[in-house]
């Protein structure tokens, strides 16, 4: 795949024959499954990318404006790549007050990126949730969709030696 | 079904919303984002009324509440100015300088500067996305969600489908929408923002540029039918109708000089 300077991400290359199975084996090509089909694809891809979200318009008979809003509606959706590896932390009120505000400071410090974004390697993400409804063992965080109940900086700090280590 | 509003007994169908009753019988309810011929949205809320059930009155928005039994609706209590005076205020942080608003506030003695202005020339009624809808191309989409929603084309780029039919400019409440004409080219811009550029047709009479070149198609299929002749033509409107007068005279004059041979005289 060609590295283009422009953008520091490297975009994965659309599969169709992929994306036919997952719209008509998988769902049937139905259009109430159309958000299954987005969350599929975006589990595929780690984000919804803009070709196949046209190859599902063109699919389904939804117009690619009704599809991009429901991209931008949901906050779980992405249409920037996303990267290898992704570290959610809360920060609803529980997760504040047990100071997930400074773990978020800390791991983006660490990675010299913003919440929200992905290093330049693609290897991870931060990102922050407004409530992942587990406040009892707050502070939580989520580390490739597994959840960390009362975590820790040190803890933080080992996802990011493990996946720099690979 | 016996339907009350503001203390008269008022003519109304079963599932008509109470704006369309309000509307058939003259009652005022002001509203921003509503439009008979589109689906209701609900978006600018200054529509909202009492419904009385029993002792207790409820607050709902007149313009998607379809009446389905007997009831009883205040559209202009204490409660309601106060409410809808707040929203324009509200509505008016975002549109400063719009019309709409500056009537409305007139009539419920809003005033126009009580929040900061922030003007982000949209008061999100979201009227243009229905129309591009169900008239247009699917242009225009409502994107993102809470604060941070806006107007915008898929992918904020410029979109291919539109057809440069300007409902959008026609439907906006607060004319954030317009549509330039320039070297052959109408150009779609939204707040400020390029949304679609459509190629114009040139008059192969008189050569200047009249409507949007356009996928007839999609636009066919909407409409419902097989012939929109006037999309096809190649003269522009007035030139049409020169060369129409020129042939109805010719005919004219040539019966006649047929009839009469001083007939050219005359004319």
């Amino acid at each position: 795949m060609p590295e283009s300077e422009a953008t520091c991400c490297q975009e994965p290359e659309v599969d169709f024959v992929v994306l036919d199975r997952i719209i008509r084996d998988e769902f049937g090509g139905r259009r109430e499954a159309m958000i299954m089909m987005m969350q599929t694809i975006q589990r595929r891809y780690r984000y919804l990318p803009e070709p196949a979200l046209y190859y599902l318009s063109q699919v389904l008979g939804v117009p690619i404006t009704k599809i991009y809003e429901v991209a931008t509606f949901y906050a779980s959706f992405s249409l920037v790549p996303k990267g290898k590896h992704l570290l959610h932390v809360c920060t609803g009120t529980a997760c504040h007050l047990k100071g997930s505000g400074g773990m978020v400071r800390h791991v983006a410090a660490k990675l010299g990126i913003a919440p929200g974004a992905t290093t330049p390697d693609m290897k991870f993400t931060l990102e922050t949730v407004n409530c992942l409804g587990a406040c009892a063992v707050s502070p939580v965080v989520v580390f490739d969709d597994k959840y960390y109940p009362q975590a820790t900086v040190g803890q933080l700090n080992e996802f990011i030696e493990k996946v720099n280590a690979e | 079904m016996k339907i009350i509003m503001d203390g008269k007994e008022v003519a109304a169908e079963r599932g008509q919303t109470i704006v369309e009753v309000a509307r058939r019988n003259g009652v005022y309810i002001p509203t921003l984002c509503h439009v008979p011929a589109l689906e209701p949205a609900a978006m600018c809320r200054v529509c909202t009324v009492e419904l009385v059930e029993g002792r207790r009155t409820r607050l709902v928005t007149s313009c998607n509440y379809p009446l389905r039994g007997d009831a009883e609706i205040r559209t202009d209590t204490p409660m309601l100015r106060q409410n809808r005076k707040v929203l324009i205020e509200l509505l008016a942080s975002r549109c400063p300088d719009a019309e709409a608003l500056k009537e409305l506030a007139e009539r419920y003695g809003a005033d126009l500067n009580r929040f900061p202005a922030e003007d982000r020339q949209c008061i999100m009624c979201g009227l243009c996305a229905r129309v591009c809808e169900r008239v247009g191309g699917n242009v225009l989409a409502l994107c993102g969600r809470g604060v941070e929603i806006r107007v915008d084309t898929s992918f904020g780029r410029l979109s291919p489908t539109c057809i440069g039919c300007a409902s959008c400019v026609q439907i906006c409440p607060v004319n954030a929408i317009r549509i330039e004409d320039m070297d052959g080219e109408r150009r779609v811009i939204v707040r400020g923002k390029e949304a679609s550029r459509v190629q114009l047709r040139k008059c192969t009479s008189c050569g200047i540029h009249f409507g949007p070149v356009i996928d007839l198609g999609p636009v066919l299929d909407r409409a419902g039918e097989g012939g929109v002749p006037a999309f096809n033509a190649s003269v522009c409107p007035a030139c049409s109708r020169r060369s129409l007068a020129r042939r109805l005279a010719e005919r004219h004059f040539e019966q006649h000089a047929v009839e009469s041979p001083d007939a050219d005289e005359e004319g």
